[in-house]
């Protein structure tokens, strides 16, 4: 799912950039601001940052018997919030590029545009939707995770159908030349993410109540009841 | 550590200022983005692969290793460009410059690559993190990536240990038992990851901590004649390739 370096012509790349920068300054400003108010933020920011860094290392198998990973857009977005995971999800993609040469610098806003803006925004809106329709959590997780993938994948597909449009079809025929390319790998994977991401929510839930509870993903529980009830 | 930071940390520019590398590594890349693909990129990896293996003193098979994951990024990103659809011939068939746009792609991004990966092999990242500051990125964001940075590789370990445990114990031997362990390890590297901080909070805590994170950056002053070896290399690749089109191909 990651452009790679120099795939993008520059103008491109340039444009990609400045459509991430308002999502990403804003981010920033709201992290700084959590930060200077709760300095102890530092850490656990750092550790959420970790986490989805992390994330994107597992292997997930895949339906063809290959392996691939997760992207992590999902669970970060639901546990994390969007506005957090533009920044934290641009550092992650710095960091891929820089220690793992996966994605590039010239291409960051692009990939961050679609993983860390884009993915997160869609996956949950979809997560809120859902909740606010009472269907069971781990069915709005999966949705939520699924809409994640699947809405990164598409933005990807839309940027390299802009930046190389058809030789006779032009943007629409790139964009079902690229989207069906990636459709074949990306929409099991985007299954499999969420059924992933909802295997570790339950056992989140099951094992760190306290933490979830704390990023808001959990409502505290009632002081008659045992169990948190989920938001 | 990571096989690229770890390099890094050995590289004989590792007491470069990061600026020096970023102009050189960064300033390549560029070149490769901007530059005509032919005869551009292939001077610009020319250039990048002999810094590299040069004075940066990078190892060929771990470079390999690492240029290896880009490049099947760029032959799986070029392949689409080989397919028109639509066309007179049929819904999907052979683009007309296919090949030609295709071969281009894959020099360009190759090239590029290497440029970053001329930063990444002589830079740590634990260099140029602390310098951003100076470059306008908040000090909040700053410590927030520092300490993603170093967490990272503690989970990371983890993760490795986990999985060995659950291979161990047959957690791997049929489709759903890898799901089960799969997502333990996700779970698992949660709970560890939100543990160190709270033990790093508490121990900070005991030290004064003020919010700001005070790290050591070793010192080490630009160099005015790098910087202007690089500046004659970048124009001197820019006019090269301007020539060779022009003139020679």
């Amino acid at each position: 799912m990651h452009i790679a370096e120099g795939y993008l012509p520059p103008l491109h790349a340039a444009a990609w950039g400045a459509a991430s920068a308002p999502f990403v300054i804003h981010g920033a400003r709201a992290l700084s601001r959590e930060v200077k108010s709760h300095p102890e933020s530092t850490l656990l920011l750092g550790a959420s940052g970790a986490f989805t860094f992390v994330l994107s290392a597992l292997k997930i198998p895949s339906v063809t018997g290959s392996c691939s990973h997760p992207t992590g857009t999902g669970l970060g977005a639901i546990l994390f919030r969007p506005p957090a995971m533009a920044v934290l999800g641009t550092i992650t993609l710095l960091f891929q590029a820089l220690l793992l040469a996966h994605g590039g610098l010239t291409t960051l806003g692009a990939n961050a545009f679609s993983m860390a803006i884009a993915g997160p925004w869609a996956g949950y809106a979809v997560y809120r939707l859902l909740r606010r329709l009472a269907l069971p959590p781990m069915v709005c997780v999966f949705f939520g995770a699924f809409a994640a993938d699947l809405s990164t994948y598409c933005v990807t597909s839309v940027q390299l159908a802009l930046a190389f449009p058809d030789p006779s079809s032009g943007f629409a025929g790139a964009l079902a030349k690229f989207g069906g390319i990636f459709a074949v790998t990306q929409i099991p994977l985007a299954v499999s993410e969420g059924l992933l991401t909802v295997l570790v929510m339950r056992l989140l839930s099951q094992s760190s109540t306290g933490e979830l509870v704390r990023l808001g993903v959990l409502a505290p529980a009632r002081p008659d009841s045992t169990e948190a009830v989920a938001r | 550590m990571l096989p690229i930071d770890a390099a890094a940390h050995r590289s004989g520019w590792r007491h470069r200022h990061p600026l020096e590398k970023a102009v050189l590594g960064l300033g390549l890349t560029l070149s490769a983005v901007c530059l005509p693909a032919w005869p551009g990129a292939p001077l610009v990896a020319a250039a990048a692969l002999l810094v590299l293996l040069g004075p940066a003193r990078v190892p060929g098979r771990q470079l390999w290793r690492a240029f290896r994951v880009p490049l099947g990024f760029c032959v799986t990103g070029a392949v689409p460009l080989l397919f028109q659809i639509g066309g007179t011939g049929g819904l999907v068939t052979w683009a007309p410059d296919g090949p030609g746009e295709a071969t281009r792609l894959l020099l360009r991004t190759s090239a590029a690559s290497l440029g970053v990966l001329l930063f990444a092999f002589t830079t740590p990242v634990s260099d140029v993190l602390p310098r951003l500051v100076r470059a306008g990125v908040p000090a909040p964001v700053v410590d927030v990536a520092l300490v993603m940075y170093r967490i990272s590789f503690l989970l990371l370990d983890t993760v490795g240990q986990i999985r060995q445990a659950q291979a161990a114990r047959l957690g791997h031997t049929s489709r759903a038992a890898a799901w089960r362990s799969l997502a333990g390890q996700g779970a698992t590297v949660f709970v560890r990851a939100f543990d160190r901080a709270q033990r790093m909070q508490a121990g900070l805590a005991g030290r004064g901590y003020d919010g700001t994170l005070r790290v050591l950056v070793p010192t080490a002053a630009v160099s005015a004649r790098f910087l202007g070896a690089t500046a004659g290399l970048l124009a001197g690749i820019g006019v090269l390739t301007l020539v060779l089109e022009r003139f020679v191909l």
